[in-house]
């Protein structure tokens, strides 16, 4: 399906959802940490039960059957509602952003026999306003800023190929390395990929090693994770100081 | 760890971590270089079919000895761009000595 990306927040929208609950099958429903989070907190458990428990892909997506519904969806509506993740906000729209940042949006066509009904007496931005989508938008353009200096940091080091040996250590990243690959003895799809996305842990650790108490506060966590990540790409970028431009030298350490 | 840091180094678990994060900052935000496609809910069916096919960016051989992992390298430019070409597009891989065939290994589609 192409989405035509072609509205912006002034284009003519509203939505009313009447809870029939029929788009939240058959869906693929990307959750970041901070959505993973926020959804444990509503569950009242941890992220490492919520990851183990109700996601799939590398605990980048929230689990559902083929075709079935979402992990979430009960009679009564979403067990997590208050603090569902980004894309469900935006439903029916979709939203993507250019390498300049200008975002766009696109709609979804309807789902067969949804009850809701799409019109234009508002606009994209009041729909936006009324789901509530400013923080994670917010959050999103962070984790992104941390996910270029990522890609930069990988880009330094040249790796393309030539990890050349399996690591005993760090199992999330380790037992990935080969993607999909046998032997691991665990179900691929079902570890994360990143020990980082596992907020409660990462904190832990992280709280340990500062002498810092853990937040209670979501959106505290959720600073805090972000800071943490922050630090660790600081340490990284400068022990890479000294090996830049030098690709070869840095596979090989 | 503490002897990590005195050389100055970046371990390989550094780096697998920093893969692995990347990777999965990907998958969940929608992160692509500068863009981003992250607000968007996907149908399942789009995964297994066209959508995907067009998606697709890189292939890695994988040597294996039993269930380890011995090493990884990018498939050649020329045989990627043939797999992403088509969706009907194949490779096989077969075994000869002296131009005579002795085994054909498996045929690799690029159909999801």
């Amino acid at each position: 399906m192409d989405l035509d990306f072609c509205l912006d927040r002034e284009a003519a929208f509203s939505f009313t959802c009447n809870v029939c609950g029929r788009c939240c099958a058959g869906k693929i429903i990307m959750a970041g940490p901070h959505e993973i989070l926020g959804m444990s907190r509503v569950l009242g458990i941890g992220t490492t039960e919520f990851l183990s428990l109700y996601t799939d892909n590398g605990g980048t997506t929230l689990r559902s059957e083929v075709a079935g519904p979402c992990v979430f969806l009960t009679p009564s509506g979403c067990r997590v509602h208050p603090r569902r993740p980004l894309v469900c906000r935006l439903y029916p729209l979709g939203r993507s952003t250019d390498e300049r940042g200008e975002e766009r949006f696109a709609l979804f066509p309807a789902q067969p026999e949804c009850e809701a009904i799409v019109g234009r007496d508002g606009t994209v931005g009041s729909f936006l306003e009324s789901q509530g989508v400013g923080p994670y938008l917010g959050w999103s353009r962070r984790y992104g800023e941390l996910y270029r200096r990522m890609m930069g940091l990988l880009d330094r080091l040249g790796i393309e190929g030539k990890i050349d040996a399996p690591v005993a250590a760090a199992p999330a990243e380790a037992a990935r390395a080969g993607s999909g690959s046998a032997g691991s003895g665990q179900e691929p799809d079902r570890a994360p990929l990143s020990s980082w996305q596992n907020i409660d842990a990462s904190l832990d650790e992280y709280c340990a090693a500062k002498g810092l108490a853990v937040p209670a506060e979501i959106d505290e966590a959720i600073a805090l994770h972000l800071r943490a990540i922050e630090d660790w790409l600081d340490d990284l970028e400068s022990r890479l100081g000294e090996v830049r431009n030098n690709p070869k030298e840095a596979s090989e350490l | 760890m503490g002897k990590q840091e005195d050389r100055k180094t970046v371990s390989r678990r550094d780096v697998l971590k920093l893969a692995g994060t990347a990777a999965a900052f990907c998958a969940s935000f929608g992160f692509l270089h500068g863009s981003q496609v992250g607000g968007v809910v996907q149908d399942k069916h789009i995964q297994e079919g066209k959508h995907l096919q067009a998606r697709w960016q890189q292939a890695e051989i994988k040597w294996y000895k039993g269930s380890e992992l011995l090493y990884s390298a990018p498939f050649p430019s020329k045989v990627l761009k043939h797999l992403q070409s088509d969706e009907a597009a194949t490779v096989e891989i077969k075994l000869f000595r002296t131009g005579k065939l002795l085994k054909n290994l498996g045929t690799i589609e690029s159909k999801f």
